[in-house]
């Protein structure tokens, strides 16, 4: 039994994963929907844009248009003007983890009145960690540029209010980034303090390492307080 | 002249310093749409009648921990802020930890009101992307659950809305139906709140007769509470005098500011992801989509209330489909989903196909990428996965409808009288758990 | 006379147990059920659920807690009044429970002096009733009156009014006070 196995390649072992290439899947994906077959849009896009349009990625049905960081308002005013591509369903970023272009923005714009759905993205540098804002275009990009700024470091000129979505300022890193350890960097975000006027504690696990806070009738006066 | 004597809190407040101070800064310098001085003309003393109030993550609006900073003049929101991530737990980055069947616990617990709906959502959008098919009766399965998930979600929000305005018994009777949902939800999934029932590929078991009977029961039972309710409050004067003209957006305010679901709809805005990219088997049930022009809070409250009718509607057709679409609930592709508990308890094979899955899971192609989304109970909730040809993803992106409506509570408060806060916060409905993801 | 008063105090300390609810996330939509009709918690004396934690006694934390979170957590702790107690209630707010990530807390009890932990994610209404129970039994059994003014001052031992318990061998007695302290 054990022979047959080693004499077999391994692609051909009946429990490997490959992983397939984009050409190799499945033809007529059975959850492709009408609305994002925007071939039309795509070509005026190429028309009027030319050469900031640097790709075009097909998949599932799906029309993904990657374009130049720089004429990113430009282009959201054209499909906003022209294409009625009035609503924007969501922006945010993502870590290619190369060491050109490493990050990538996304917009998913949405026609609702001719149904059709189209993404837009582009390609940051970490040279360069800036976009131009497209909240005068969509003042709905507003939180998710700033979500984007929080989890990546992502600046976007122009932005209104450019303050951290969900992490308090205080905190220092970009947890989005690959090199971001998925349990986060003891002591980044200090905890409370273990009596009322005690100092925050900076051990992320203090109760793992024997120091439970007391009950408050446990706790010890301090000098310094009166009465 | 500024109202705020310090912006510096490091002696006041031993935490998070820096986020408050940024926080005060923000709505100190942010653009106030009412006059700063009153209505006689005279330059009166700001202290006299501007205050900075703080509505803390920590509030008896059961909402969830949303802190507002307001800036109030008089009775009046001048300006506000709004601070989420209270609830922040980063999702995002365990899912690139997670392979895709593994995340599923974890989209229960986004918008834990309908947890049957983020299942489905995060089901259909990995579907996608590995062009995986789904079998009949597990489509029909998914939707009469996604819709039960809509009662229940829904339910909640006239439980909770109208107990914030005061009606404390509205929110017994509402807890009383969604008791009702959760034995269904026990019965056919086997836990009452965090279902996690959808499979990649399907869902995990058939529905028994026990829990056909009690759906059943419930489709009979609900329409008429729902008739005595909205006896109750559809011309009550006080419930029509609170929403009445509160919180009004024009249709292309929600546009502009991405709010989405009833939002939209209570605007005018024809946007409802069942009819715009219809999934699982939205096309061959005949349900109506309520949509009202008026845009006021009072118009989103019908709008939810025509939406449980017509969920019941949908739920009705749903166990008449199931009565003739039989067949197996999840794809038999080893590579694609689970096999069944009988398969990998009898035979070799199914202990490791069943082993497989759950080592590796599904593996799309390298470097594909979707956006699929689905008309959550609070809205558009989509996920934008990218594949990197392992069995976990690479971004899973979640879009979630409260993170969009939320902004938009940022415009509606302004202005507002601070009686209405708590009316403004129950019309947008946020879920801050899918909100601060 | 210490005893009796005790045993009086406590019962309708136990008794009116005013809840605080922290609630957070989905544990707080299990917590909202346990007030319910069906799992009514106004039957043990907790129907007044007051958020304002100036009138409330007894803190139920439900729901994650995450690290820009656990200081109003803390803030509100430190702002109720003495006898208080605290409920851990679910995965998440013992432990960290399924979020092992950078956002989370691992557990409230690294900032809270937590009296009664209830696993579950969420748990069961009956659960978070039998955790009500127990701080029940631990207020009647544990706590004394003269506790009441030992701020600052060095703990005493409480002995507790049950009698301990024996291992089936019968060799070691187990304090009950013993399970619940550290």
């Amino acid at each position: 039994m054990a022979d047959t196995n080693k004499s077999k390649a391994p692609s051909t072992l009946p429990f490997s994963f490959v992983p397939q290439e984009p050409e190799t899947a499945v033809e007529n994906n059975p959850h492709a929907k009408a609305t994002t077959q925007v071939a039309d849009v795509v070509e005026a896009l190429k028309a009027s844009f030319g050469d900031a349009v640097h790709e075009v990625v097909v998949y599932a049905g799906e029309h993904t248009v990657r374009v130049d960081r720089t004429r990113i308002v430009e282009v959201c005013t054209f499909l906003k003007t022209e294409q009625g591509f009035n609503y924007l369903a969501d922006a945010g970023g993502l870590d290619r983890f190369t060491e050109d272009d490493r990050y990538e923005v996304f917009y998913n714009l949405v026609n609702i009145t001719d149904m059709k759905r189209i993404r837009i993205s582009l390609r940051v540098d970490e040279d360069g960690m800036s976009v131009p804002t497209v909240t005068d275009v969509y003042p709905a990009a507003n939180w998710n540029e700033r979500e984007c700024f929080d989890m990546f470091g992502i600046s976007f000129d122009g932005h209104p209010d450019l303050r951290r979505m969900f992490m308090p300022e205080d905190f220092e890193y970009y947890p989005l980034r690959k090199e971001f350890p998925l349990l986060g960097v003891p002591g980044s975000l200090p905890l409370p303090p273990q009596v009322p006027t005690g100092e925050l504690t900076g051990d992320p696990f203090p109760a793992a390492h024997g120091h439970k806070p007391p009950k408050s009738f446990q706790e010890v006066k301090s000098e310094e307080e009166n009465g | 002249m500024s109202s705020i004597s310090q912006t510096d809190f490091s002696e006041t407040l031993k935490f998070w310093p820096r986020h408050n101070e940024a926080l005060y800064r923000r709505l100190e310098t942010k653009h106030s749409w009412l006059e700063d001085v009153p209505g006689d003309g005279s330059p009166a003393d700001p202290l006299e009648h501007q205050m900075v109030l703080n509505i803390g993550p920590q509030h008896p609006a059961t909402h969830g921990v949303l802190r507002c900073v307001v800036k109030l003049d008089g009775e009046r929101i001048e300006r506000c802020v709004l601070d989420i991530g209270y609830l922040h737990r980063g999702v995002e980055k365990i899912a690139e930890n997670k392979t895709y069947q593994e995340f599923m616990p974890y989209t229960d617990r986004m918008d834990y009101l309908s947890p049957y709906s983020n299942n489905v959502a995060w089901c259909l959008a990995v579907e996608k992307l590995a062009g995986i098919e789904v079998p009949d009766r597990a489509q029909w399965i998914r939707m009469m659950m996604s819709e039960l998930a809509r009662i229940s979600a829904h339910l909640l929000w006239m439980g909770v809305g109208l107990m914030d305005a005061g009606a404390v018994s509205v929110f017994l009777w509402s807890f009383q139906f969604r008791e009702d949902l959760y034995t269904i939800f026990d019965e056919v999934a086997g836990a009452r709140l965090t279902v996690s029932h959808s499979r990649i590929g399907g869902v995990a078991t058939d529905l028994n007769d026990t829990g056909i009977a009690l759906i059943a029961d419930f489709a009979e039972r609900f329409p008429e509470a729902i008739a005595g309710w909205e006896k109750l409050l559809n011309r009550n004067r006080i419930w029509i005098d609170r929403n009445l003209g509160i919180g009004y957006m024009s249709a292309e305010d929600v546009v502009a500011r991405g709010l989405t679901g009833p939002n939209l709809r209570g605007s005018g805005v024809a946007h409802d992801i069942r009819r715009f990219e219809p999934y699982l088997k939205y096309e061959e049930v005949d349900f109506q989509i309520p949509i009202r022009t008026e845009g006021d809070a009072l118009a989103r409250y019908f709008i939810r209330m025509d939406e449980m009718k017509e969920s019941v509607k949908i739920i009705k057709q749903c166990l008449e489909a199931l009565k003739t679409v039989k067949g197996a609930v999840r794809t038999d592709d080893a590579k694609r989903s689970y096999p069944s508990k009988d398969e990998v308890y009898y035979s070799m094979e199914g202990l490791i196909h069943d082993f497989m899955y759950t080592d590796t899971g599904v593996t799309p192609p390298k470097g594909a990428s979707v956006y699929h989304a689905i008309e959550a109970p609070k809205g558009e909730l989509g996920f934008y996965l990218q594949s990197d040809g392992t069995g976990s993803p690479w971004r899973a992106k979640m879009n979630s409808p409260s993170f969009s409506n939320l902004q938009g509570l940022e415009t509606l408060l302004e202005g507002a009288q601070m009686g209405d806060m708590v009316i403004l916060i129950g019309t947008v409905d946020p879920v801050l758990g899918e909100a601060d993801k | 006379m210490t005893t009796r008063v005790d045993a009086v105090v406590n019962w309708a300390r136990s008794n009116s147990l005013m809840p605080m609810p922290m609630g957070l996330a989905c544990c707080a939509i299990e917590m909202m059920a346990f007030a319910a009709p069906k799992y009514d918690v106004a039957r043990f004396g907790s129907e007044a659920m007051r958020f304002s934690p100036r009138q409330a006694d007894l803190m139920i934390v439900a729901g994650w807690v995450s690290y820009k979170m656990a200081h109003t957590i803390r803030r509100v702790w430190d702002q109720m009044a003495d006898p208080k107690w605290c409920i851990a209630m679910g995965a998440c707010a013992s432990s960290g429970g399924m979020h092992r990530c950078y956002g989370v807390v691992q557990g409230c009890d690294n900032f809270l002096p937590v009296d009664v932990y209830i696993p579950g994610c969420p748990p069961r209404p009956e659960a978070v009733i039998h955790a009500l129970m127990d701080i029940q039994e631990k207020i009647r059994n544990e706590y004394s009156v003269a506790q009441d003014g030992e701020f600052g001052k060095e703990v005493r031992k409480i002995t507790p009014a049950r009698p301990t318990i024996v291992t089936p061998t019968g060799e070691d007695a187990i304090s009950p006070s013993g399970l619940y302290t550290q």
